[in-house]
């Protein structure tokens, strides 16, 4: 579901060694961070450790791993979450391909096979701000 | 069939414009607005957790600014949708009481926004619409479950939901009909947007054709019909190399085309409170080429009913270069042309449409 907007264009931004993009999500409604059951970030190809990658929801961070019981936060539709991860981005200044990668469990939607889980990827290039 | 013909109300639900509002070209309060300038009303619905941030709780002063809003733009809210997300915590479901004080929590936020209806969906068996009839007693709302493809009128889940509905003999229970489960042909906006994909006239052909047969063949009435449907829409995609379209093609095959019958809503006629009018596209002479729009309003004239069409746009998952706005203006004068072939009238002035919408509602499912 309008997976070309995943990633915001022009939101890449780096410290050298961390690197920082802003994710829509690809749904119709809000969902809790429960329901983010796996994100990537790749950027030239090189995809951040999962241990490294972060989630920034409503002025909160957390790890992958500590989004399995948040159910308090919720990602609303036209809300930007800032997805990070450890990747050196040497040359901000020059064209980046920005990969994400999202898996989101729908949670309405329980059927024999379980609960429905969507998975949805973004390509962009961008330059990258440096912060 | 009645001997007095039915004045549906008109109206839109927001989800119509959900790729407007995602794209952050309107705010809710633009497009309640927006809404009510072009005159897609009177008749509004909303998706609990599409436009309320924070749905369900929700602050004293922002139901009072949604409600002055609401009667400042003289728009009908007609229904809530709500969901029961069984897998909030995906690792570990709902108990049934968990689920029943968690779509109560949504049925109190339905009345407090001023919606007489709160769309339930099938995930709420028989015995949980049971459980909460006192609740929809306490805030006087309307608990109407959406029949939606693969599902349909005649579908042994919905009938069992009809038979107790019937037992429990309140008019706070009854269905949503969403047309979407009574479809005649695969929407050549999708299939343009396959193109767009890259898929080869041979493949569109293809699926067209494997949806046909399965218009021929009638809708499935149970579970297992349904999953070799799906499964041969996911064959059909491997078969000419495009596995990547599986999942789509079966997805949209089956649940957003349903190729049940019209006549297969007269089953539950006296259950529906609510409709949806879902489409999916208009073609160059007005008309919607794969939902029958005009048969579908006769048919809700000819049993009587009085309740809202919100017309519900689906094609904008796939359909990102015509203008939704457009596209609901062109519906819904197909239904106002079609209601007036019926004998009758679709209502449009919201005064009138408060007071048909309500008596509507409370009418009594027996007699």
């Amino acid at each position: 579901m309008i997976p070309d907007r995943i990633i915001e264009q022009g939101t890449l931004s780096t410290d050298g060694s961390r690197a920082t993009v802003e994710v829509r999500l690809p749904w119709y409604r809000a969902i809790p961070g429960s329901c983010i059951s796996e994100a990537s970030l790749t950027v030239d190809g090189v995809r951040a450790p999962d241990e490294s990658v972060r989630w920034t929801m409503n002025g909160r961070t957390f790890a992958l791993a500590d989004l399995v019981d948040e159910v308090e936060e919720w990602w609303f539709p036209t809300d930007s979450v800032e997805l990070s991860g450890d990747i050196a981005v040497a040359d901000a200044g020059a064209e980046h391909q920005v990969d994400v990668e999202l898996k989101l469990y729908i949670p309405y939607i329980v059927t024999d096979h379980g609960v429905l889980r969507i998975e949805e990827h973004d390509t962009k290039t961008m330059k990258a701000a440096t912060r | 069939m009645t001997d007095t013909l039915g004045t549906p109300v008109q109206g839109v639900t927001l989800y119509s414009f959900t790729r407007a509002f995602h794209g952050r070209e309107y705010d809710l309060e633009g497009l309640i607005r927006k809404v009510a300038a072009e005159g897609f009303g009177p008749g509004l619905e909303i998706i609990g957790f599409s436009s309320f941030r924070g749905f369900p709780k929700l602050e004293d002063d922002y139901v009072g600014w949604f409600r002055d809003l609401v009667a400042e733009v003289d728009l009908v809210p007609t229904s809530l949708a709500i969901n029961g997300d069984w897998a909030l915590r995906p690792q570990k479901l709902m108990t049934q009481d968990e689920l029943i004080a968690y779509m109560t929590r949504q049925i109190e936020a339905a009345a407090r926004l001023g919606f007489p209806i709160a769309r339930v969906q099938i995930s709420l068996t028989p015995d949980s619409m049971e459980q909460l009839l006192p609740v929809a007693e306490k805030y006087g709302v309307t608990l109407a479950l959406e029949v939606h493809a693969h599902h349909h009128g005649r579908h042994e889940d919905i009938l069992a939901l009809r038979d107790r509905f019937a037992k429990l003999d309140s008019p706070l229970l009854g269905f949503t009909a969403d047309w979407g489960a009574t479809v005649k042909g695969f929407a050549p906006s999708l299939l343009e947007a396959y193109r767009r994909r890259g898929a080869t006239e041979e493949l569109l052909t293809a699926v067209s054709e494997l949806w046909n047969q399965t218009y021929r063949e009638g809708p499935p009435t149970t579970e297992a019909e349904h999953g070799k449907r799906f499964g041969a829409f996911i064959g059909l995609a491997h078969q000419h190399g495009r596995p990547d379209l599986g999942i789509d093609f079966a997805i949209n095959g089956t649940g957003l085309f349903g190729p049940a019958p019209v006549d297969t809503w007269l089953e539950i006629a006296p259950f529906i409170r609510h409709c949806h009018g879902k489409f999916f596209g208009i073609d160059a002479d007005g008309e919607e080429p794969s939902v029958p729009v005009r048969e579908l309003i006769a048919l809700l004239v000819s049993i009587g009913y009085n309740g809202a069409v919100s017309s519900e746009y689906e094609g904008w998952h796939w359909n990102y270069w015509e203008s939704p706005f457009d596209i609901i203006r062109a519906e819904q004068a197909v239904q106002r042309s079609a209601a007036a072939d019926a004998g009758s009238r679709m209502i449009t002035d919201p005064a009138e449409a408060r007071a048909v919408h309500s008596a509507h509602l409370a009418r009594p499912v027996r007699g």
